[in-house]
C-alpha cells in the first residue's frame, strides 16, 4: 500500500526527449491508467519507476521514499509484462515462487501466498505445468499470481492485455479490475487502447510526445477533454473536430474568446430538429450499421466530413441530403493555435 | 513439422536419384570403414608381403597394452578440458560482448577470426608462444619463477596443447553462445530484477538455463572435436610426446599405422574410435531434442 510520486520526470536518449516533464501523485490503491499512441512516452515512464530505464531528471517516490537511484528489486513494486514474462524452464509454481525465494521469504509463507493467489486466480490445478503448456489467458493470469504473491507497495502493467484475443481481452479486463479493487494495491496500467483505459481506470492520464495532455477521471476526460489531441484520441468514434466557420451563424452560441475550433461528440449530433439547435444541411456518403446503433459518415455542405452516432438503423441511403442538429450545450471549444479548450 | 511426400510413377526413378550419393557414401565412407575394419582383424608384416588373419589379437594386445589405456585415459583428460576450458571462456567472452550494444558485431567479427585458421597454423602458433628457448611466455614465466619446458614436462605439453585446441574452438562456441543470449528475452531478465534476483543469480537462474540447448550441442561437438579434429595442432606442438604425454588417440592411430607401420593395430584402434564417434553420436541424437528443452 503506497502512493507514488513523480515529480517533474524527464528522459532523453541524445537528443531525442521521450519524457518531458512529468508530474503525477497516484493516490493510495488508485489505479491510475496511462494511455497515448505508440510512442508517447508511456512506456518509458512505466519502466523508469520500475526502474528499468535510468532516469534523466525529476524524482520518484514510492510510499514517499525516493527511489530514483534504487535498484528495481529495491523498489517493492511488481511488473506484469506485455510478453508475460514467464520464466519458460519453470513451473507456474516455480515462477509464483521466484520473487519470494529470491528474497528469502520463509517456505511456509511462500506456500501460503502462492496458494492464496492459485485460488484467486484459478490457477491451481496448472501450478505443476510449464508456461509452455499454457493458453495465453493462462499464462496471463500466472503473470498476474506472479505479480500478487510478491504484495508489493504497487503494480505497474505495460500493455497485459495487447497479446490476447478481443474476447479473452474483454473478460481479463474486467477480472483484472476487480482483482485491483479487492487488492487495493496501487496501480499504473499502460495501454494504447482508450476502451481498456476508460473502462479501468480510476483516473486516467492521457499522454502525447512525452508529456501529459489531460489528468482526470474517465468522465472528465470525456466530458471535458482539455486539448484537442485528447478530444480525438478518446472516444470511439472520435470527436468531430470543425472550424467555427462550418457552423456558419455562431451569434447565438455563445462561444469563448479565441474559438476557432469546436468539437462535437457523435452522439451529440441528430438527424431531428431541437430547440436552440444549430441547423446544418449535409449528404449522407455512408451508413454503417453496427448492431444497436449505425455510424453515418456525412459530408457537410462547407465541406467538411463528420460522423454521427444514432440509435437504431436510419433509412438513409448514400447520396441523400440531410439536416444536422446540433445543441450549443453540446460544443466543446477549442483554440486550434495553443490546442487548448477555451471555456476552462 | 509437416514433410510433403512425392509419389513417384516409377519405382526405378526414387534409386536412380539416389544412386550419386549413395555412390559418393560407400566409396569414401562405408569401404574405407570396412576396410579398416578387416585389417583390425589381420597382421600384416612390414613390407606387405603377407597378412595373416588372427581374430581379436589386435584389440586383445591393445587393451593390455598400457601404452594404450595411457592414452585412453589422456585422450578424455585432454578432450574434458579442452570442452570445459574452451566453453567457459568463450561463455564468458559472449556475455561480455551480448552487454555491449553498439560495437557488438565489431567484436563478434573479431572474435570469430581465429577460427579460420587452419588447427596446424593454430598449433605452430602456440608452439612458437610457448617455446622454451625463442617463446615470450616461457621468458615471462621464468621471470615469475617458473621453469616452462613442454618438452620436456609432459604435463606442461598437455597444458600446451590444451590451450592450443581450446584457443581455436573458441570462436566456434563464442558464435553459438551469442546466437543463444540474443533469444533469450529481455523481458526475462527485466522480470528476474523486479523479482529481486542480481545479475549473477538471474544468470545462473535464468539465463544459463535457457541456454541449456546451445550448451549441450557445443559440448557433444566440442568433445568431438577435442578428440577427432586435433591431429594437427598436436602434430605440430608435441608429436605425442614428451614421453606419450600428449599422444591422444587421434594422434596414436596415426603414428602406429604411418610411422610405427602397425597397420593391423592401428586399424583396430581406428575401429575403437569410431566406436565411440557413433556411440557420442546416438546420445546427440537421443538426448539432445528430449532431454535438454524447457
Amino acid at each position: 500500500m503506497a502512493t507514488i510520486n513523480l515529480v517533474d520526470l524527464h528522459k532523453d536518449y541524445g537528443n531525442s526527449h521521450a519524457v518531458r516533464g512529468i508530474n503525477l501523485s497516484v493516490a493510495d490503491g488508485e489505479l491510475i491508467v496511462l494511455v497515448g499512441p505508440s510512442g508517447c512516452g508511456k512506456s518509458t515512464l512505466l519502466r523508469m519507476v520500475a526502474g528499468l530505464e535510468t532516469v534523466s531528471s525529476g524524482r520518484i517516490e514510492i510510499g514517499g521514499r525516493d527511489v530514483v537511484k534504487a535498484e528495481p528489486a529495491e523498489r517493492d513494486i511488481a511488473m506484469v509484462f506485455q510478453n508475460y514474462a514467464l520464466y519458460p524452464h519453470m513451473t507456474v509454481r516455480g515462477n509464483l515462487e521466484y520473487g519470494l525465494k529470491n528474497r528469502g521469504t520463509p517456505r511456509a509463507e511462500i506456500d501460503r501466498r502462492v496458494n492464496e493467489a492459485a485460488e484467486i486466480l484459478e490457477i491451481g490445478p496448472m501450478l505443476d505445468r510449464k508456461p509452455r503448456q499454457l493458453s495465453g489467458g493462462q499464462r496471463q493470469r500466472v503473470a498476474m499470481g506472479r505479480a500478487i504473491v510478491r504484495e508489493p507497495a504497487a503494480f505497474l502493467f505495460d500493455e497485459p492485455l495487447s497479446n490476447l484475443d478481443a474476447k479473452l481481452r474483454v473478460q481479463m479486463r474486467v477480472e483484472i479490475r476487480k482483482l485491483q479493487r479487492r487488492l487495493k494495491t496501487t496501480s499504473l496500467y499502460v495501454t494504447h487502447d482508450q476502451l481498456e483505459a476508460m473502462t479501468l481506470a480510476d483516473r486516467l492520464v492521457v499522454m502525447n510526445g512525452g508529456l501529459v495532455e489531460q489528468i482526470g477521471t474517465p468522465t472528465e476526460v470525456y466530458d471535458r477533454p482539455a486539448t484537442l489531441f485528447v478530444a480525438s484520441f478518446i472516444g470511439s468514434p472520435p470527436m468531430n473536430l470543425l472550424p467555427v466557420s462550418a457552423l456558419g451563424n455562431t451569434q447565438g452560441l455563445n462561444l469563448p474568446a479565441g474559438t476557432d475550433m469546436v468539437g462535437i461528440r457523435p452522439d451529440q449530433m441528430h438527424l431531428e430538429p431541437r430547440p436552440g439547435a444549430t441547423a446544418l444541411p449535409a449528404t449522407a456518403e455512408l451508413l454503417e450499421p453496427i448492431g444497436g446503433e449505425s455510424h453515418l459518415h456525412l459530408r457537410l455542405d462547407s465541406g467538411h466530413s463528420v460522423i454521427l452516432s444514432v440509435p437504431g438503423r436510419p433509412s438513409i441511403t448514400e447520396g441523400t441530403a440531410v439536416t444536422v442538429y446540433i445543441e450549443p450545450a453540446a460544443l466543446h471549444p477549442f483554440d486550434s493555435k495553443t490546442g487548448r479548450r477555451t471555456d476552462a | 513439422m509437416q514433410t510433403k511426400r512425392t509419389i513417384f510413377p516409377n519405382k526405378l526413378l526414387p534409386y536412380v536419384l539416389l544412386l550419386p550419393q549413395l555412390a559418393v557414401t560407400l566409396i569414401f565412407f562405408i569401404w574405407p570403414a570396412l576396410q579398416a575394419v578387416k585389417s583390425s582383424f589381420e597382421r600384416e608384416d612390414p613390407f606387405g608381403f603377407r597378412t595373416t588373419f588372427i581374430w581379436f589379437e589386435n584389440y586383445t594386445r591393445l587393451f593390455a597394452d598400457p601404452n594404450y589405456v595411457n592414452s585412453l585415459s589422456r585422450t578424455a583428460v585432454f578432450a574434458v578440458s579442452v570442452t570445459i576450458l574452451s566453453m567457459c571462456v568463450s561463455l564468458l567472452l559472449a556475455v561480455a560482448v551480448n552487454r555491449v550494444l553498439r560495437t557488438n558485431r565489431i567484436y563478434t567479427t573479431l572474435l570469430v577470426w581465429p577460427y579460420a585458421v587452419a588447427p596446424v597454423v593454430v598449433g605452430i602458433l602456440w608452439w612458437f608462444i610457448f617455446n622454451p628457448t625463442i617463446g615470450i611466455l616461457p621468458y615471462m614465466m621464468r621471470g615469475l619463477g617458473v621453469a616452462w619446458n613442454p618438452r620436456v614436462n609432459g604435463d606442461q605439453a598437455m597444458i600446451l596443447v590444451i590451450i592450443a585446441a581450446s584457443w581455436k574452438q573458441i570462436s566456434y562456441n563464442f558464435l553459438f553462445f551469442v546466437a543463444g543470449l540474443q533469444s533469450v528475452p529481455q523481458s526475462l531478465t527485466e522480470a528476474a530484477a523486479i523479482d529481486g534476483a542480481g545479475p549473477f543469480k538471474r544468470f545462473f537462474t535464468i539465463v544459463l538455463p535457457l541456454l541449456s540447448p546451445t550448451t549441450f550441442f557445443l559440448l557433444i561437438v566440442n568433445i568431438n572435436y577435442a578428440m577427432f579434429d586435433t591431429f594437427g595442432i598436436i602434430d605440430a606442438t608435441t608429436s605425442g610426446g614428451p614421453n606419450q604425454a600428449t599422444n591422444t588417440l587421434v594422434y596414436k592411430v596415426y603414428a602406429d599405422g604411418f610411422l610405427g607401420l602397425n597397420i593391423g593395430s592401428s586399424a583396430a584402434q581406428s575401429v575403437i574410435l569410431m566406436l565411440i564417434v557413433i556411440a557420442l553420436t546416438a546420445i546427440q541424437f537421443r538426448f539432445i531434442e528430449r532431454r535438454v528443452q524447457y
